[in-house]
This record gives structure tokens, C-alpha cells and sequence, in this order.
């Protein structure tokens, strides 16, 4: 697929060119995307492709080996860490496994990013917005539990009021759903619509939950091997010719595959059966 | 085979650039910590885990290099009817070498291994990444205190292993084997200067920031799963340790030469 020139202000979010390797693998292969403003776009694609990399590079806690990031035009991946503040004060990113803070209370954890920018005088309003925050993702009244007493579910919704904290522009949502029953994770897509609605964010979501791309995308971006291999809406992605892409959403296994796992056989050369320690 | 040693060389001498990096990015993290009392709860916090509960474990360290030295070191002086100079033997040695080097190896244990445990947790759970995502510097908010808490309190700790040593020695010396107390006391007090004890509680400032920015970047740099975290506290450990032991000959060699320049003019000073 050929990529169109980006130009950084083509969208609030824009990369260009972006490749990354970690020692001989190649995880990002010159991939460009312009994000949109107000929109939720969704990255796809099978585990390893480099989905979770090239959403760490939209806030630059990963550097480009070459390509160039930008936010609202201006080039951020060259950024020293001190000046990539203020604007990563712009993002919410909620991550994978929620990432809470786990020595301190989900209160402590939503008002970490406030009390690390600002001198906190009114404690009553802080408590109110603490409270505000967790009415949205339906958990008040844990203020006071530890992570390490929360459910993967309950995690999430907290690190999600977590990342929205400072009321960010754009929230970056690292698989979601993953690991959650399928009710949980409806609950997890509803909350990334409300605050959509709600507080008119951009939201880029990395997922493989082909149920939750379908609820909340407004763009859906396919990423295979590094390169991006399909980008357009729910309609356009559903009749794609690209196999890989039909593979990938049908959530079909493909006939190398198969032959694969009929050669292998069904007993692993690792694995123990109960008649081994007979 | 020249090959591998070529990369292994390279390898560690690009580990020791980014520990050097570590440190130094630390320091300025120091000082800036330093300048800001709203990161003193921070610190105090640290020290409180770091400090206050190392006291029991770094006491009774002391007590038994005390005692143990005496125990060992009578015989000896006893055959040549030198008892009464058990003291100063056991008192020069606990405040100059084994009171610091001990209580070190200890915290090396002890806070090295907690450290590493806690950063190294942390950064497989994508907690550091968090903390970086708030755009808040994780070595500021991680190391900074950590470190801070280790340079301060390690010194104060050896005067107390140094203390525990002291008494420890005493009681088995004068209670157990039966020395004068009156002679153990002058013999000790000839022999161990203002000097002895204050470079010893100068190492521990030493000591303490190689095992906190040791235990930290091991923390920092660890690999994921149980495993990463399991071989970095080990690697961290392993690099207190030998650190402690190369820092204290370092302080041997030039606190001699000091010594031998200095302290003869100070009567002039």
C-alpha cells in the first residue's frame, strides 16, 4: 500500500516516515498516519506487529531511529525530556495492565499527576474532582482500596479516570479490553464513548478486540509486520481485499497455519502427558 | 573467540556509559530535590524505609563484629600477656574497616535488594512508564529520594554499627574474659582518634550512593517477567558488593596518604 505524503498539519497527531528496530527487528517499518482531531482512531493487528511501540512514540516515551512525530504541527520526538512537559500534560495514556501505582491508594494514584504540576491549596475541590473522575468510570466510593484489592476490570476503569486527570486533549488507550469478560469490556467501550461525547477528546485505542473496534472507531488503522496495510472506516475495513486484513477480523487461522499444526501433531515436545509419570 | 570477548568488551563498556549517564542525571535530579521542599516528603518518606528501619539489622551487625573480635583476637594477645590492648584492636577495627564495611554490605542487602525489587517491579508493570507519561521525570521522582535518603542516612547507620561494635567488644572483653575495665578504656582511647572514627562515617556517604544509583539503574534496567527481576536484584547485589569492598580500598589508599601528610601538622592548624 502507498503512503501519502504527511504534512504535520494534516492532523493533531502526525507521524511521518517513523521506523523503529530493536536490535535486528524490524517493529516499525516507515509508517505515517495523520490523527485526527475529536476522532477515535483505532490501531489493529496481531500481537507483536507494533502496535503498542508506535503508540508509545505519539507521547515519546519511545524515539523514532528515524521519522518524525508531531503535535499540532510542532515536532516533538526530538524533544529534550523537560520539554516534552507541557505537552505530555496534553495526553492521558491508560495503560495495557492499567500501570497503577501500587504502594498508594486509588485516590493517591488520580492525584498524582495534580500534585506533581500544581501546588494543591483546595483540597475540598480536589476531593470533589477525585469524585468526579471515578463517578465517570462508574468507581467512587474506592478511593481508600489499594490496586493489589481491585479487580483487572476495576484497575483499568481507575487507571482510565487516572489518565484523565488533567483533562487531557487526546487519551491514548493501550488494549483496553484485553483480559476482560466480555460484560467488563462492553463497559470499558462505553466509557471511552462517554468521555468521546463527553470531554470531545481524541482517543487512539490499540486493541485486537474486533467487537470493541466496531463500537468505538471512527477510523480503524491496520497494522501488519511494522507497515500499515489497510486504513479507513468500519465499512471499508469489513470489505478489504487484503487477506491478511479478512484474516485478521474474521479471526481466521490461514491454511500455512493449519499445515503447520497438522505436521506438528498434537503432542508438543515440551509438554508432559499423565502417562509420562506413570 | 576474540570476536565474543570484542563484544562483551563493548558491551560493558556501553553499560558503564549509561550507569555513568544514570548517575549523573541522578545528581542533577539531587540537587534539584534539594532546592524543592515540595519533594521533601519524598525523601523523608525514603528514609523512613530506608534509614530508620535499617537501625535493628545494622545494631546488632555491630554488636556481633564487637564481640566476635573479641573472642578471636584474646588468645592471641593473651599469650604474649597484651589482653589489656584487646580494646584498641577491636575498637580501631570496628570504627575504621569492619563497622563500615559491614554495616554496608548489610544495607546492600537489605535496601539495595528492596530497591531493586520495588524499580524493577515497577518498570515491568509499566509503572515508570506512567510515571513518564504524567511528564514527570521518573529518575526525579524515583531515584532522586531513594538516593538522597541512602547518602544521608548510611554515615549516621555506621556510627550506629560503629557504637553497637564498640559496646559489644566491651561487654565480651570485660564482662566474659575478665580485662580491666579502667586499662581496656585508656588503651582504646590512645589508640583510636577523632580521625579513625569520622572517615569511617565519610565512607558511608560513599557506600550509600553506590548501593542506591547501583540498585536503582539494576532496578530501572531490568528485564521483564520474574525472572528480569529475580537476576537484576542478584546483579544488584553483586555490584554493591564489589563496589563497597573497591570503594574501601580506594578510601584505604588515599585516606592513608592523608593521614601520613596532614595529621602530623595539626598541632600547627
Amino acid at each position: 500500500m502507498t503512503q501519502k505524503k504527511m504534512q504535520p498539519e494534516d492532523g493533531i497527531l502526525v507521524v511521518h516516515n517513523l521506523t523503529k528496530r530493536y536490535g535486528q527487528k524490524l517493529v516499525l517499518d516507515n509508517v505515517s498516519m495523520a490523527i485526527e482531531e475529536g476522532k477515535t482512531t483505532v490501531i489493529i493487528g496481531p500481537s507483536g506487529c507494533g502496535k503498542t511501540v508506535f503508540m508509545k512514540h505519539l507521547i515519546v516515551l519511545e524515539r523514532p531511529d528515524s521519522g518524525e512525530v508531531y503535535y499540532r504541527g510542532r515536532r516533538i520526538d526530538h524533544l529534550s525530556e523537560r520539554k516534552l512537559v507541557p505537552i505530555r500534560r496534553k495526553f492521558g495514556f491508560c495503560f495495557q495492565m492499567g500501570a497503577l501505582f501500587d504502594s498508594i491508594t486509588v485516590y493517591e494514584n488520580i492525584i498524582f499527576p495534580l500534585r506533581q504540576h500544581y501546588k494543591i491549596t483546595d483540597w475540598k475541590a480536589v476531593d470533589e474532582m477525585v469524585k468526579q473522575k471515578l463517578a465517570l468510570v462508574g468507581m467512587d466510593g474506592y478511593q481508600h482500596y489499594y490496586p493489589a484489592n481491585l479487580s483487572g476490570g476495576q484497575r483499568k476503569r481507575v487507571a482510565l479516570a487516572r489518565a484523565i486527570a488533567l483533562n487531557p486533549e487526546i487519551i491514548l488507550y493501550d488494549e483496553p479490553t484485553t483480559g476482560l469478560d466480555p460484560i467488563t469490556s462492553d463497559v470499558i467501550n462505553e466509557l471511552i464513548l462517554k468521555l468521546q461525547r463527553e470531554l470531545k477528546v481524541t482517543s487512539v485505542v490499540v486493541t485486537h478486540d474486533m467487537r470493541s473496534v466496531y463500537k468505538i472507531a471512527d477510523r480503524i488503522v491496520m497494522l501488519h509486520h511494522g507497515r500499515i496495510v489497510a486504513d479507513g472506516d468500519a465499512e471499508h475495513i469489513r470489505t478489504h481485499p487484503n487477506e491478511v486484513v479478512q484474516q485478521f477480523i474474521q479471526g481466521k487461522v490461514s491454511e500455512a497455519e493449519l499445515e503447520a499444526l497438522r505436521l506438528g501433531g498434537t503432542k508438543f515436545p515440551t509438554q508432559f502427558m499423565p502417562e509420562d509419570f506413570e | 573467540m576474540i570476536e565474543i570477548l570484542g563484544e562483551r568488551t563493548i558491551a560493558c563498556i556501553e553499560e558503564f556509559g549509561r550507569f555513568g549517564r544514570f548517575s549523573a542525571e541522578s545528581f542533577r535530579a539531587m540537587v534539584h530535590t534539594l532546592f524543592h521542599p515540595r519533594s521533601y516528603p519524598l525523601v523523608l518518606n525514603q528514609m523512613n524505609i530506608i534509614g530508620v528501619k535499617s537501625v535493628p539489622v545494622v545494631m546488632a551487625t555491630g554488636a556481633f563484629v564487637g564481640m566476635i573480635l573479641a573472642i578471636q583476637a584474646y588468645g592471641q594477645l593473651a599469650s604474649m600477656g597484651l589482653e589489656e590492648r584487646l580494646g584498641v584492636l577491636i575498637n580501631i577495627a570496628v570504627v575504621k574497616e569492619l563497622g563500615p564495611v559491614l554495616a554496608a554490605v548489610m544495607l546492600a542487602g537489605r535496601v539495595g535488594g528492596a530497591l531493586t525489587a520495588e524499580l524493577g517491579t515497577m518498570n515491568v508493570t509499566e509503572q515508570i512508564a506512567a510515571v513518564q507519561s504524567f511528564g514527570v521525570s521518573p529518575i526525579r521522582y524515583l531515584v532522586a529520594p531513594r538516593v538522597l535518603a541512602c547518602l544521608l542516612l548510611t554515615p549516621l547507620l555506621i556510627i550506629y554499627a560503629d557504637l553497637l561494635g564498640i559496646l559489644g567488644g566491651y561487654f565480651v572483653s570485660v564482662k566474659q574474659l575478665g580485662i580491666n575495665p579502667g586499662a581496656y578504656w585508656n588503651y582504646s582511647a590512645m589508640g583510636v582518634e577523632l580521625w579513625d572514627v569520622s572517615t569511617g562515617a565519610l565512607k558511608g556517604f560513599f557506600f550509600g550512593g553506590a548501593i542506591a544509583l547501583i540498585s536503582c539503574y539494576k532496578g530501572f534496567t531490568c528485564r521483564e517477567g520474574a525472572r528480569g527481576v529475580g537476576e537484576a536484584c542478584t546483579e544488584a547485589f553483586v555490584g554493591c558488593f564489589i563496589s563497597i569492598l573497591a570503594l574501601n580500598y580506594v578510601f584505604a589508599v588515599v585516606l592513608s596518604a592523608v593521614y601520613k601528610t596532614f595529621w602530623p601538622l595539626r598541632p600547627l592548624i
